[in-house]
């Protein structure tokens, strides 16, 4: 049983999935802040379940790249919901999360999200029509270089994720064809935190809720750093 | 270097108001420490210790908090600081010179930005729940 969570971005989810099953899944774009809406979430939707906390075997959260307030809630709610019982967690990739959206499809998913100045976090998938198969390691990338490097990917190319029509309408993308998959499948949801989720506890990648952490991708410092080196 | 150790958040504060009673303003109170470790607890201490009695709350959002007591407060979080441009934004270097007193939690973050005799203040979890180990340098208590 994985409680999945995800408000890496302005809408927020909450999913209970039990072997590859949703048993709900609940989801906010409402523009209230997640410290409102995501713990009523994830107790309506226990609720609503008639699951216990208890039952939750593992915990997931999109543990970045987005919004640094809306990682922090989604980390530490996460935290404070697997610690009474030392619960595994794992903080799944974003992009990855988003990914999970097409993988019923065959090509390639570039996973997008607006990291503004005219950069994305992306990560880049191959898709086989079951699975996702991850072909770059998150980063912030500038859209031009991104729709360059996408000229080695199979087609069809997906864009997906909250930058993906941002993309779209730019020159280098719209001279690869790229598709837009439909709004519903558009954006992050918990459903996709808890399937990343899952193969990522399978790879063995389940931390302890101390140990969860979230990820920040930050650019480059070209000065001196601000942080002293350890 | 000195070092304390404290039982419950209380005590925490505790030794935040001893603090407080040596502060005469300007200077830079840098915290080090994971979430959780009590920081926000000092400040609260420290900031009672100067007569604010409420209002005291982590600056995670606001990046910084004003309080006023017998001394100006001025609490910060850099949690989200990633570069100097970042702090910067902040009026971090503002504050510096404004006779008030600093207290920076995340310090771990814009530690090369520190003025040289800043007063540094590790917190970290001790063997129980509620226990936490402080130390102290740069500062008599």
């Amino acid at each position: 049983m994985i409680l999945a969570v995800d408000s890496s971005a302005v809408a927020a989810s909450a999913a209970l999935v039990k072997d590859g099953k949703t048993l709900g899944e609940f989801y906010c774009n409402n523009g209230l802040t997640h410290s409102q809406t995501l713990m009523p979430m994830i107790d309506g939707l226990l609720k609503c379940t008639r699951v216990p906390v208890e039952k939750v075997d593992l915990l997931a959260v999109s543990a970045g790249p987005g919004s640094f307030t809306g990682i922090r809630i989604g980390v530490a709610s996460v935290k404070g919901l697997a610690m009474p019982g030392n619960k595994p967690c794992v903080g799944v990739s974003t992009l990855e999360a988003i990914a999970q959206n097409l993988s019923h499809l065959t090509g390639t998913a570039c996973a997008v999200m607006d990291a503004r100045c005219g950069q994305v976090y992306n990560a880049v998938f191959s898709l086989n029509g079951k699975s996702v198969e991850r072909l770059t390691p998150d980063r912030a990338i500038s859209i031009e270089n991104l729709a360059e490097e996408c000229k080695k990917y199979a087609n069809p190319l997906f864009l997906v994720g909250d930058g993906a029509k941002l993309c779209y309408n730019k020159t280098g993308f719209e001279a690869l064809g790229t598709l837009l998959p439909p709004e519903i499948l558009l954006f992050q949801r918990a459903w996709g935190v808890a399937r990343a989720a899952e193969a990522a506890y399978r790879r063995g990648e389940a931390v302890s809720p101390a140990a969860l952490m979230p990820i920040y991708l930050r650019p480059a410092q070209a000065e001196r750093s601000l942080k002293r080196k350890q | 270097m000195r070092e304390f150790v404290t039982q419950s958040p209380e005590e925490t504060e505790a030794l935040g108001e001893k603090i407080a009673k040596k502060l005469n303003g300007g200077e830079v109170l840098a915290l080090f420490g994971e979430m959780g470790a009590g920081k926000t607890a000092l400040t609260r201490g420290i900031a009672r210790g100067l007569g604010v009695e409420s209002g005291v709350s982590s600056p995670t959002f606001a990046l910084v908090h004003e309080y006023r007591g017998r001394l100006p407060v001025y609490h910060f979080d850099m949690y989200r600081i990633e570069g100097w441009a970042d702090l910067y934004s902040t009026g971090f270097f503002d504050y510096l010179g404004s006779g008030g007193v600093l207290i920076v939690e995340w310090s771990e973050n814009i530690e090369n930005a520190l003025p040289e005799d800043a007063v540094r203040i590790h917190l970290r979890q001790g063997e129980t729940e509620n226990q936490r180990i402080l130390t102290l340098e740069g500062m008599d208590l």
